[in-house]
């Protein structure tokens, strides 16, 4: 076998951190070929580098065995290289075609676009790829799933040889994973090489052929699926072992810190989102919400915020009727919200990390001294969280854009966690973020609850929800369909009940 | 983003048979107000071309913004722009003949509009700021450069210019007195028809003509060739853009200039066509209802015409006749009326009754005056802008990253 990609010494510095040193990677033709490893191990940086988005300071890079220079995208292209971004490079309100001919369309006279042309060699492609994308659609109307066929799509179209996927699953939910793989699957057997950049280990060693391990801006190793497994993986990456501790089963108290009767919940054009919800969570217990995305779980967060009111029926959060209170009395009185989109709901993207800290407590103590914020008592907070929940970042004063995803939701839980809440929300807490994270995120919830506190962890994640919970509610069309105890319980009979089979 | 798609206005925006349909429709609806209030004017070929003459402003001014906001820039200062292509089209008008000011007024609008590009593509700053300082600078140089050139001139006043000799026109021989002629009969919609067919045929102006022909031409451009789709993409996703070897500050610039220059040539044509010499403010705020008219129209071409002409029509019937207007309520009593019934089939009872209650009392002030008062009158193509746009705004597309600026190298736009 011939290897088309061979990285190194790659080595990149910004001021204050180092991306990339002693970078060695390798890859065989016709293969998959996963790069794994903790969020902020320099794996986007080298993928950027290869891609000729960022330069390296030094170090070489080798395609077909020749060394190239790759100092644009437009370089990489032409290289036969091509990345499928992990945010969506399309627009919603231009065709798939406009969408994927973008940059090399096919003209007449040198200015007008030959639609025709355009539309064969796109359906060219998706024929002999199985890519099952209509090139007249819209895209705005499509799917996740859809839009990332679109991506690859764009890169065959302009000949790529070798596809870089950065994360190309973190959107995907399961059944869209699978098409995906097929769709990989089926370009590596045309003899197009991929590389996928993962921290999911389940899916690097489901679906690569090799795998390089990075850690802290390096590669580590360098293994073969067939000789290792998850646990090995996750400590190469980690650097150490991996502490995953379900929790001790403690009796919750009996105080309830959510109470939500006979609630229903109609969105603004009638259709009815909740029906008849019923749910406690006492004070002290971990109570896992499952079920497929879209089956009212985003709702029923946003009624227990008092972010939208119930249409009838009675919640109750911390004691505070949602209903007639405002989202800010709920926050003050004690519910820590962890919301789902994290760049969306969570974080000033172009604030600084404090200035973030005092998000959501802009009115109570210490954040707030009277009329005035109390900046001393944000930073030295800022400071606490960035220790405890292991934040990298270079400073406190960088804005939260300047984090990686899995950094900017361990300050989101820390600073949720940090008013001794008595109820917290965790909607899909570790989506996105490594495993180091992931443990971080955990290990803080199940000390929250040994602490008394309340939580309502909504997750996609099965894993998460059996090691953390202690009851598990299913949701699915809008309605509670049963509680399962996860210590009695298989993932195949709570991945049946959240697709409605019990019914 | 699926409840866009049950918009029966934009539906009927995106599709050209459904739009011809809904012209074809107000044809109607119109002819049938004429002949039930006996206001003859309506739809009377002077009337058109008074519209014709208000709507090419304001659909320049549309034009310009359409290709400054697909590119993601706002341009609030299409107002400056159109002052600046007054004076400009006027001064030079005045010297070397209308063609010239015409031109120059172009020339002058695409450089002035480098200095709103530099400042919102180069240096990011906020579209809205830099475009109200266009339009301050524009009011204070114009009256500062009419003040140093026109003064002295015959018939020249620092607040008015010397006149300008008038274009050529053209009418279709044999057809327009054809036309005038079944015009008169005052058929029910032939008539009415004809009447409008006629003020388009009679007294044609060649600049008219010319500057009604960029909206076909800038569509063609803006969907049918590869710097059109690119510019579309630097309005929607400018990352995406770059990442795909797309010099995004340089068509930006490119569609700002234009926008400009498009917009002066509007100004150009109140000076040189619609008066004849420079007045001082008489854009009069057609830049910003150019920039509804672009709303309103859902950022396409065929809507931004409805939208020109709407607000040209109510601009029309303001210099000619209040009767018209007062004419007119009975089209909002009916309209009103309609939208209403077609909340029945959504079941939105309050609804209903709202759109009956306004319909209502629109019908019985229509019945008890006789005329509306000319404050009402002058007022109306603003009050027609407010409420369209209250009906429309939530329910519109527009370019994704317009007014966000854009820097390049950095991750996400948002």
């Amino acid at each position: 076998m011939s290897k088309v990609i061979e990285l190194k010494d790659i080595e990149k510095k910004y001021p204050g951190v180092v991306a990339n040193h002693g970078v060695n990677v390798s890859v065989e033709k016709g293969t998959i070929h996963a790069i794994i490893g903790e969020n902020g191990a320099g794996k986007s940086t080298l993928m950027k580098i290869l891609y000729g988005m960022v330069k390296p300071d030094s170090g070489t890079i080798s395609i077909n065995g020749e060394v190239a220079k790759i100092k644009s995208p437009q370089d990489a292209i032409a290289l036969g290289v091509g990345m499928v971004h992990q945010h969506f490079m399309l627009a919603d309100n231009a065709s798939v075609l406009e969408n994927i001919i973008l940059g090399s369309e096919p003209t007449n006279f040198g200015a007008v676009i030959d639609f025709k042309k355009a539309k064969e060699k796109i359906l060219s492609i998706v024929d002999n790829y199985g890519l099952q994308i209509d090139p007249d659609a819209t895209l705005g109307d499509l799917g996740v799933g859809v839009r990332q066929r679109v991506e690859i799509a764009k890169v065959l179209y302009r000949g790529a040889q070798i596809l870089i996927l950065d994360e190309p699953t973190a959107v995907l939910v399961p059944q869209e994973v699978e098409d995906l793989f097929k769709n990989l699957k089926e370009l590596t057997r045309n003899g197009l090489t991929i590389i996928f950049i993962s921290h999911k280990l389940d899916e690097v060693l489901n679906i690569a052929d090799e795998i390089t391990v990075m850690r802290q801006g390096t590669t580590v190793t360098r293994v073969l699926p067939k000789d290792t497994n998850k646990k090995q993986l996750a400590e190469y990456m980690i650097g150490g072992a991996l502490p995953t501790p379900r929790p001790a089963d403690t009796k919750p108290l009996p105080e309830k810190v959510l109470e939500m009767k006979n609630v229903f919940w109609n969105d603004r054009t009638g259709r009815e989102v909740l029906h008849d919800v019923n749910l406690d969570i006492h004070a002290g217990e971990i109570v896992g919400l499952a079920g497929v995305e879209g089956n009212g779980q985003s709702e029923l967060v946003e009624l227990i915020m008092g972010l939208v009111k119930p249409a009838s029926g009675f919640v109750s959060t911390v004691g505070l009727d949602t209903a007639k209170n405002t989202t800010r009395k709920i926050r003050d009185n004690g519910t820590g919200y962890i919301p789902q989109d994290r760049q969306r709901d969570g974080l000033l993207m172009s604030a600084s990390l404090w200035e973030n800290r005092i998000l959501g407590h802009q009115e109570t103590e210490p954040m707030s001294k009277g009329l005035w914020l109390n900046k001393k008592a944000a930073q030295n907070d800022s400071q606490r969280i960035v220790k405890e929940f292991d934040v990298r970042t270079p400073s406190i004063s960088v804005h939260a854009s300047a984090l990686s995803g899995g950094n900017q939701q361990k300050f989101i839980v820390g600073r949720e966690m940090s008013s001794e809440a008595k109820m917290i929300i965790a909607a899909q807490p570790t989506r996105g973020v490594d495993v180091g994270a992931q443990a971080i995120i955990w290990d803080h919830l199940i000390e929250a609850r040994l602490k008394g506190a309340g939580v309502l962890l909504v997750s996609a994640d099965l894993d998460e929800l059996f090691q953390l919970s202690d009851r598990i509610a299913v949701i699915f069309s809008g309605q509670i369909v049963g509680f399962l105890d996860p210590r009695n319980t298989t993932p195949e009979e709570l991945g049946l009940a959240m697709t409605g089979a019990n019914k | 983003m699926s409840n866009l798609k049950t918009n029966p206005i934009v539906r009927i925006l995106r599709s050209p048979s459904r739009t011809a349909l809904a012209w074809v429709g107000m044809i109607v609806l119109i002819s049938l107000v004429r002949e039930f209030t006996g206001v003859n004017d309506i739809t009377s070929a002077g009337a058109m071309e008074a519209t014709i003459r208000f709507t090419i402003p304001i659909l320049m001014a549309a034009l310009g913004g359409l290709w400054a906001e697909r590119s993601g820039i706002i341009n609030i200062g299409l107002e400056g722009f159109m002052i600046f292509g007054t004076w400009f089209g006027a001064w030079f008008g005045f010297l070397f003949g209308p063609w010239i000011g015409l031109l120059s007024a172009l020339l002058a609008g695409g450089i002035i509009a480098l200095l709103h590009a530099f400042l919102t593509v180069r240096i990011g700053i906020d579209q809205a700021v830099s475009g109200l300082a266009i339009n301050l600078l524009a009011a204070g140089s114009a009256r500062y450069l009419a003040g140093v050139f026109f003064t002295g001139r015959p018939n020249g006043s620092i607040q008015v210019s010397p006149p300008i000799n008038s274009i050529s026109q053209f009418t279709v021989h044999g057809l327009s007195p054809f036309l005038s002629h079944i015009a008169e009969k005052h058929i029910l919609i032939i008539s009415d028809v004809a009447g409008i067919l006629a003020g388009i045929v009679t007294g044609v102006n060649w600049v008219s003509l010319m500057l009604f022909l960029l909206l076909p031409f800038s569509a063609w451009i803006l969907w049918h060739t590869k710097y059109g789709l690119r510019m579309r993409f630097c309005g929607e996703n400018p990352v995406a853009a770059e990442s795909l070897g797309i010099n995004v500050y340089r068509t930006r610039f490119i569609a700002v200039c234009v926008s400009g220059a498009i917009a002066a040539l509007g100004g150009a044509y109140l000076a040189i066509v619609s008066t004849g010499n420079y007045l001082e403010g008489q854009t009069n705020g057609r830049g910003y209802i150019g920039l509804a008219a672009v709303i309103f129209g859902n950022w396409q071409p065929s809507g931004i015409l409805a939208g020109s002409f709407l607000f040209g029509l109510t601009d029309a019937l303001r210099v000619r006749q209040s009767t018209s207007v007062h004419a007119l309520l009975i089209l909002v009593v009916v309209l009103t009326a309609a939208y209403g019934l077609t909340k029945i089939k959504k079941k939105d009872w309050k609804g209903l009754i709202t759109n009956f209650v306004i319909s209502g009392l629109v019908l019985a002030y229509f019945l008890i005056n006789s005329r509306v008062p000319d404050e009402f009158v002058t007022f109306f193509p603003y009050l027609t802008t407010l409420i369209v746009l209250a009906f429309l705004s939530q329910r519109l597309r527009p370019p994704a990253m317009a007014g966000a600026p854009y820097h390049k190298g950095e991750e996400s736009g948002v």
